[in-house]
């Protein structure tokens, strides 16, 4: 036996806080599979997991001692992160090619997990900007592109401010409710006010965990694709349910 | 006048694909590249369906599969996984004038259950504009993923730095 291998319990447990973040902040399934199993294999171990929405099991193997480890681990509910991403996918290469010791890896993901995000104005500014786009792109004119920036920054301001509170699908309702009724301003003035209210509410369109359920059901990982359109799916309805409040408010003025 | 139209739209997708990409904290490396692949992918939609008459559905798959390309490329430059660049350059593509509509209609419907003329109206409303809106995320997904499994071996070693 190897005497500098690193121990089986501890590369279990790093596996199984890597993996659990890793899907928590919105990575698709097969990404998340592969980088774990690169990391036990550089520790010449082996692993098997599966992988569900909420709860995660895995099993790393040692060939040479006949030992294993298992562990079920709940998956966190994170703000979703491409950073991350980035950043805990190339390490599992790194931690592949330079053959790292465990106490550096564990020092390089917690550098990485540690790292600040964007600052939320700064996010809360280039969303109103993209939202205003997106109102050009459907047809809005400048006056609508105006009120869409305006109404953006007040649906998201109120996402960010309640998100820590209150419930996930209530922050989802209100925001979209404020948002369309902001837009609804719009239809005061002589514009594009039916472009103004549809694009209020798309900064809350969850991108992606759509888009990640796609790939997770084209990839053959059905159960957690499903289970992400699903998330989405519920999500979508709520931004329904707060745009069509503000549609009953004001749907005399549409028609 | 075509050019600055086909350009205006490509600046504006640009803008909402950086945007909408904040939102989910991707590196600061890899933004340029979400800016010109989502304004590459939003300017091919716009110029098939305005000049080549193609309708929303095949323009959106063709427009996600070059943005895709686009990732497998760009990918390896900023070592970021395909998804970090297309997901955010897909999203200024997602059919929000017919999410709206859906909903639009489906409380008209709701309202003009004693109106028999006005119901169906508003019923086919409802499903016509949720097929497209539906069909239209699929294709995007899928779209861009393509590459994935025509270039495997790049795409799951674009974050190694060893070559």
């Amino acid at each position: 036996m190897d005497k500098n291998k690193e121990p089986l319990v501890e590369v279990g447990e790093f596996i199984a806080e890597y993996t659990s973040h890793m899907m928590g902040c919105g990575i698709h399934t097969s990404r998340v599979i592969r980088s774990s199993k690169r990391i036990a294999e550089a520790y010449s171990y082996h692993m098997h997991i599966s992988v569900f929405q909420k709860s995660l099991i895995l099993t790393l193997h040692d060939s040479e001692t006949k030992e294993y480890h298992n562990a079920v681990v709940d998956i966190p509910a994170l703000p979703i992160s491409f950073e991350h991403n980035s950043e805990l996918s190339a390490l599992s290469w790194e931690t592949y090619d330079e053959r790292l010791s465990l106490k550096a890896l564990r020092e390089k993901y917690g550098k990485i997990i540690a790292a600040p995000s964007i600052h939320p104005l700064f996010v809360l500014l280039l969303v109103g900007f993209a939202n205003a786009s997106f109102c050009r792109l459907f047809g809005g004119d400048w006056i609508s592109t105006g009120i869409v920036f305006s109404s953006t920054l007040a649906g998201l301001y109120l996402k960010q401010r309640m998100s820590v509170h209150l419930n996930h699908y209530l922050v989802f309702i209100l925001s979209a409710f404020i948002a369309s009724l902001c837009a609804s301003t719009s239809l005061i003035f002589d514009t594009t006010s039916d472009t103004a209210l549809a694009t209020s509410v798309l900064f809350l369109v969850p991108g992606v965990p759509l888009i990640n359920g796609v790939i997770d059901i084209v990839e053959g990982h059905t159960l957690t694709g499903f289970a992400r359109l699903t998330q989405a799916s519920l999500l979508i309805v709520c931004i329904a349910i707060g745009l069509a409040s503000t549609l009953f408010l004001v749907k005399d003025s549409l028609i | 006048m075509i050019a600055m139209d086909i350009l205006s739209d490509a600046f504006f997708a640009a803008i909402a694909g950086i945007g909408f990409g904040a939102i989910s904290d991707p590196p600061l490396r890899a933004f340029r590249y979400i800016a010109l692949l989502a304004a590459t992918g939003h300017m091919c939609r716009y110029c098939l369906m305005a000049y080549a008459g193609f309708e929303i559905a095949g323009a959106s798959l063709i427009g996600a599969f070059i943005i895709g390309l686009g990732s497998i490329w760009f990918g390896k430059k900023v070592y970021s996984p395909m998804t970090v660049l297309y997901i955010p350059a897909l999203l200024p593509m997602i059919p929000g004038k017919f999410a709206y509509n859906m909903v639009f209609s489906l409380i008209m419907f709701l309202q003009s259950i004693d109106h028999p003329v006005e119901k169906v109206k508003y019923m086919e409303m409802f499903f016509s504009n949720t097929i497209i809106a539906a069909t239209v995320v699929f294709l995007l997904a899928v779209g861009a993923t393509l590459p994935m499994f025509l270039f495997p071996k790049r795409a799951t070693s674009l974050t190694r730095h060893k070559q």
